[in-house]
Order: structure tokens, then sequence, then C-alpha cells
């Protein structure tokens, strides 16, 4: 059995399922974009023309839903399968599109550039337990129209690995798609082998506007996968109590997976999330509140009732350094997702409100992942019942060091942490040189930038993609930063 | 023909049968017993000890090697006794003060030893200081060993070291560990070495021994 975490009833799911369909009917989205009003209306959406207001038919909703894919598979640069996002299989990955880095040689927060992305994608390309990549944050060495799409290319020419992503204007999702198309024979080819996520938030409360509805357009039309992150402030834009929110979050995840199978059936559909709780003295929205985890937690149980792959933003910290709270944070979430089952976990690396990206907190937050894959294992008998043999021989010996069965069995069951996690004793710790997690987190960072051996981009590939950003970019003059 | 390379692999590789049976071959084609040891037994062991320093492997596989070492050091014992040889690294009395009853760190400390090569004589727990006076008169111990688990038995140390003075035994160096003791305890009461793991207790074992010899 795997362990598992449940944290409402199929009936209370029933409901809220049911609830959503309800006011996806009657209440509908405002989809705020008049070529995407125009699309779904197109595609057989009721709306009223005069307020944007689209209607989703229970039976509509309920087609997208049987045509939206239980699981895919995420493909790497080259076309090679590399991710089954499905059931209860997890997969950890960095937190996506933060404004600043914490510098890991300063400790100080500043805006970062082409080179600190490269640097990160490198690291983030050995970390064992982080399955894929995303653009983690956002360099500021490039122009900010073409900056979502720099960063994917950044990201693909440093790690063959799969990558989350996302468009920042209305018209990103195409430049990217096309630059994903270079490494297919085509764009049905990048369909069928997708090699990205893309991150499609609702504007919430019950809103679709200009940019996101044309990044989730765009997104379906090119089968790119997208998570759909309504992103709730419980008590401020959302009801404060979770089963309120879940039926908001349900209705526009749902509205989102709609559109996503009328433009594309089969389009692959996360039902994502960014639920945080709406702080009532300071006014900000802790995705760590410990509310916002029960938000999580229960619609991941509503994702599955539904048979849709799931996404969350966990394992992420609020705190603005790698302290005692970006530890507990991190790693209550990181537990938490596993053990809900969450298929996509986007969080290692981040601090403070998604706003910093810290390397030093990505490489611990790998060890965590690597503690929460551990723990998700099932229990199993493992030659130790019966347990008279066993215990004989641990009662003759005094120990069972040596015994075959714990030859054969402690590598497997016993957890050896890398240097993130100190299980030294003081005089070890001493004798090894004292060293703080900062010194630990930066020896660990040179060390797999030492071992980073990813081959470079094909020449005329690269120069293909860089050509398509100087040609696209609203400046005619961009110099483009060397990758 | 001796295949000390073999035998050094069988001995890392915890193959206690196969090590007895490498170093009877040996003797039996004429090789001389401390030879046997140091090329077959140590050198195989001193392999060992560098790979658990680097991570290469843990403590199940030094347990097994010491194992192996064990057989091997059984046939060779008869012999190299006769020959008046110093066989061992050293013998080392130990145990748990009297008093306390935790021994799980202490037996650690005692299987990584006999790897090392060491002769150890075990006390058992709950040990006082005449049976260690006793003990360590009996074997011409080189190291009294002590553990102890708890604040209130750490104490009872300071009383065996004391008395091994009165009983002039300060030629034996004393070594202590266990949760609560600390090098600044070991100096306070006068003991010779402290150590934190049984890893470096064997070190300490080492480095104490060595010094006396060449003292």
């Amino acid at each position: 059995m795997r362990p598992r975490l449940e944290i409402i009833d199929t009936t209370l799911i029933e409901r809220i399922v049911d609830e959503a369909l309800t006011v996806l009917e009657t209440t509908g989205i405002l989809v705020d974009y008049e070529p995407a009003f125009d699309r779904l209306t197109a595609a057989g959406l009721p709306g009223n023309a005069e307020t944007h207001r689209v209607r989703f038919p229970r039976d509509v909703v309920e087609r997208a839903l049987a045509t939206a894919p239980s699981g895919f598979t995420l493909h790497d640069r080259d076309g090679e399968p590399f991710a089954r996002l499905e059931d209860d299989r997890v997969h950890f990955v960095p937190a996506s599109s933060a404004l600043r880095i914490l510098d890991r040689a300063t400790g100080e927060v500043r805006e970062a550039s082409s080179a600190d992305f490269v640097e990160y994608a490198k690291v983030a390309d050995r970390l064992q337990n982080i399955a894929y990549l995303s653009t983690a944050f956002i360099p500021k060495d490039v122009p900010p129209d073409i900056a979502d799409g720099w960063r994917l290319y950044l990201a693909l020419a440093s790690s063959k690995k799969p990558v989350v992503s996302g468009a920042f204007t209305a018209h990103g999702v195409p430049r990217m798609a096309q630059m994903m198309g270079l490494f297919r024979h085509d764009l049905e080819e990048l369909a069928e082998k997708p090699m990205a996520i893309f991150t499609c938030c609702p504007n919430t409360p019950l809103r679709w506007a200009e940019d996101a509805a044309q990044n989730l357009i765009d997104c379906a039309e090119a089968a790119i996968p997208v998570e759909i992150v309504p992103v709730m402030l419980l008590g401020m834009i959302s009801p404060a109590t979770p089963v309120g929110a879940l039926v908001l979050h349900t209705v526009e995840v749902l509205s989102g997976l709609t559109v996503a199978q009328l433009i594309r059936p089969g389009t692959p559909v996360l039902f994502g999330g960014a639920p945080a709780s709406f702080h009532m003295r300071l006014m900000t929205n802790p995705m760590t509140a410990v509310e916002a985890l029960h938000v999580y937690c229960s619609y991941a149980q509503i994702a599955k009732h539904l048979k849709l792959p799931c996404q969350a933003y966990m394992g992420l910290s609020d705190s603005k350094f790698n302290d005692p709270q970006a530890g507990a944070e991190s790693g209550i979430g990181m537990f938490l997702a596993a053990l809900a089952g969450f298929n996509s976990i986007s969080g290692p690396g981040m601090l403070d409100y998604v706003n910093c990206f810290s390397l030093e907190k990505l490489v611990f937050d790998d060890e965590l992942a690597a503690h929460a894959h551990r723990y998700i294992r099932p229990v199993e008998v493992k030659e130790d019942l019966p347990t008279a043999a066993l215990f004989d021989e641990l009662l003759a010996e005094n120990h069972l060091l040596t015994a075959e069965h714990t030859l054969e069995h402690w590598p497997e069951e016993l957890y050896l942490p890398g240097p993130m996690v100190d299980r030294t004793n003081w005089d070890q710790w001493a004798f090894q040189g004292r060293k703080d997690h900062r010194t630990r987190a930066n020896e660990m960072i040179n060390e797999l930038l030492d071992d980073y051996d990813v081959p470079p981009l094909d020449e005329a590939l690269d120069a293909e993609i860089r050509h398509l950003f100087a040609s696209t970019c609203d400046d005619p003059d961009v110099v483009l930063p060397e990758a | 023909m001796a295949d000390y390379a073999l035998m050094n692999q069988k001995l890392f590789e915890g193959d206690d049968a196969t090590v007895r049976q490498l170093t009877e071959e040996a003797l039996a084609e004429g090789r001389q017993a401390m030879e046997v040891l140091e090329e077959g037994l140590i050198a195989g062991m001193r392999v060992v000890g560098e790979d658990f320093k680097y991570n290469r492997i843990f403590v199940p596989e030094v347990l097994l090697a010491a194992r192996a070492m064990k057989a091997g050091m059984a046939v060779l014992q008869p012999l190299l006794t006769a020959s008046a040889a110093d066989t061992s690294a050293g013998t080392i009395v130990m145990g748990t003060v009297k008093g306390d009853l935790h021994d799980i760190g202490k037996n650690l400390v005692g299987m990584m030893a006999e790897g090392a090569g060491f002769k150890v004589v075990d006390l058992g727990t709950n040990t006082s200081d005449d049976d260690f006076i006793a003990a360590v008169r009996e074997h011409g111990a080189d190291i009294l060993g002590m553990s102890a688990l708890l604040t209130t038995t750490m104490v009872y140390m300071k009383t065996v070291v004391d008395a091994m003075t009165a009983a002039d035994l300060s030629h034996v160096s004393i070594c202590i560990g266990g949760a609560p003791i600390s090098q600044d305890f070991a100096d306070e009461i006068g003991a010779h070495g402290y150590a934190a793991d049984a890893g470096s207790a064997v070190q300490l074992f080492k480095r104490l021994v060595g010094d006396r010899v060449r003292a």
C-alpha cells in the first residue's frame, strides 16, 4: 500500500464537483478578451456578448473531462520519453518565475542575469531528485517582451530535461511553441512529444483575462500540456473556508480544462493550483499557510476523482532566506504533496512568495525531495514475517549488522542523505571543518557544476533560435547575451 | 604460490571461509605466519579502512571483513604465539561502567577494534573498578576502554582512572566514550583519550599504541 493522505471523503468530493458544475453552468466565467470570447462562443459555449460571460453547460464540461487524458508523457529535448505524469507518480520541479535571486556568493537578493539562469539550469540538470526543470526566474538582461521564451531557450540549451514554463504576454506562446518545434520535425511531432508544461493562471475569481485566455488557447492549439493554476486568496477573493474555496478552485480549473478540450480534444491538462491564505493584517498571500495546505491536498483528491493529473505549488517557502521557516515550510509542503500524490510539484528553490529563487535552497530541497520520495514507498513484508529466525540471530549476536537479512536489505531500506542533511555528531562535525548550511550547499553546487556534461545545442539550431528572438523582439537592435 | 591479492579481496568481501582456507594453504606451502598476517590480512584490512573512510563501504561491510580477519587470525594465532611474536595490534580491555547497562556503542567499538587487529577483552556492562583492574592485569592490556550513556554513571569513570593510578597501572592508556562524554571530560578526569564514534575510537587506539611503541 502506498502511504496516502486523504483530507475529504468521496461524498464531499462529489458534492464539490457537482456544485462546481452548477456554478459553471449557471454563473459561468468572465472571458475578458474579445478574441477568446469569440473563439469559445464559436466553439459552442453560450456567451453574453455584452458582459462577455461564458457559461459552461454540464454536458460540455463532462465531455471535456472525457477527452482530457488521465496522464501524459513529457519528452526530453531530443524527443525521448522522460517522465510520465499519471496516477500517483510524483515529480518535484523548481518553482517558476521569480523576479529575483538570492545570490549564493554574497547572500544578497538581486536581479538575475542569463548567466545566473544557465548556472541554475546546469545545477538543476544534475540534481537526482529534481525531476525536470522550470523557467525558475526571469533574467533581466534581455528585453521583457522576449524574456519568457528566452528563459525556456536557456533551459533547453543547458539541459535535455523537460521544462515547466509559461508566457508573460498574450502573444508569448506561439513564439515559444515555434522554438520548441525547432527541436522536432514539425509542430505535430511536438504535439506528440511535448517537452514542456505551460502554466496558465485564471484571473480569480471566475475570470479569464487577455493574457491567460490567449495563452490557454494557444497552448491547446499546439497541444502543449497546460497546468491550470488558480491563485486563490482565502478570505479575500475566495471563501475563507476550505469547501467554498475548493468549489471556486474546481470551477476555474474545469473552465480552463473545457476551453483546452474544445480547442484541441486530448490536450493534456493538469489540475493545478496555488491557493494561498490572505493575511488579514499584513495583506500578504502565504501559500504555505496551514489552511492553504488543506485546500491543496483536498484538490489533489478532486483531481484524482476526476482522473486528471495534478500539480501544486508546494515545497516552497514564504521566508526571505534559507532559515528554519524555509526548511520547515518546504519540508512540510513536500511531504504533504508527495503523500497527496501530486504529479508535478513546483516549489523547490523558491522563497518569498515566489519572488526569490535560491540555488542553495534548491540543493537542500533536492534532499527533501529524496526524503519525500522515500516516505511514500509502500511498507512491505521483506523476509521479516515471521520473525523467529531473525530474532534468534539478534539475540545470539546482540546485533544484526552482519546478518544476511541486513546485508540484503539495508542499502534499500536505510537511506543515507547527502551533504545537505547533516547527520554527523558534534565531534564529527567539528572534525570535518564545522561547515554550516551555506558552505555545504555551495560545495555541493560547485561539485554539480564540475560534474555537468550535457552536450550543447547543435550550432545551426542554436543560431536559428537566437535569430527567432532577435527578429521578433520589439527592440530591433537587441543584443542577446551569450547562453 | 600464496595469492595475497586474492586473500585481500576475499577479506574485503567478508568471505571468512575462503580467508581461513587461503591462510591454511599459505602456511602449508611454507609461508611464514608473520608474512601471511602482514600481506594477507592486515594489507586487506588497510583497504577496508580506507574505503570506509571515503564512504565507499559501510559498517556492515567493515564488520564482515573483520570477521574474515578473525577467521584468518585463528589459523595464525598458535604459530605466532609459538614464535613469541606480538600478533595483535594491541590488547584492549573494555566495558560499560558500573551502574550502566548500555552497551550498543561499546560493542560496536569492540567489533571495529577487532577488525583492525586488536585483541579485545569485553567485560560487558556494569563493570566495577576492581573488575577492570583485574582484567587489565590478567591480559596485559595496552588500553582500557570505558563507556557510559548516562550523566549519572559517567562520573564513575573518574573512580576507575584513580583506581588505575593507585594500582600502579598508569602506563595503560585509558580511553572513554559515550553520548555524554566529551574531550573536556576526558581531560578533566585524566583519561588519555576520547573518541566520538567507533571509527575514530579505532584511530585513537592505533595512535595510543603507536605512541607507546615509540615511547
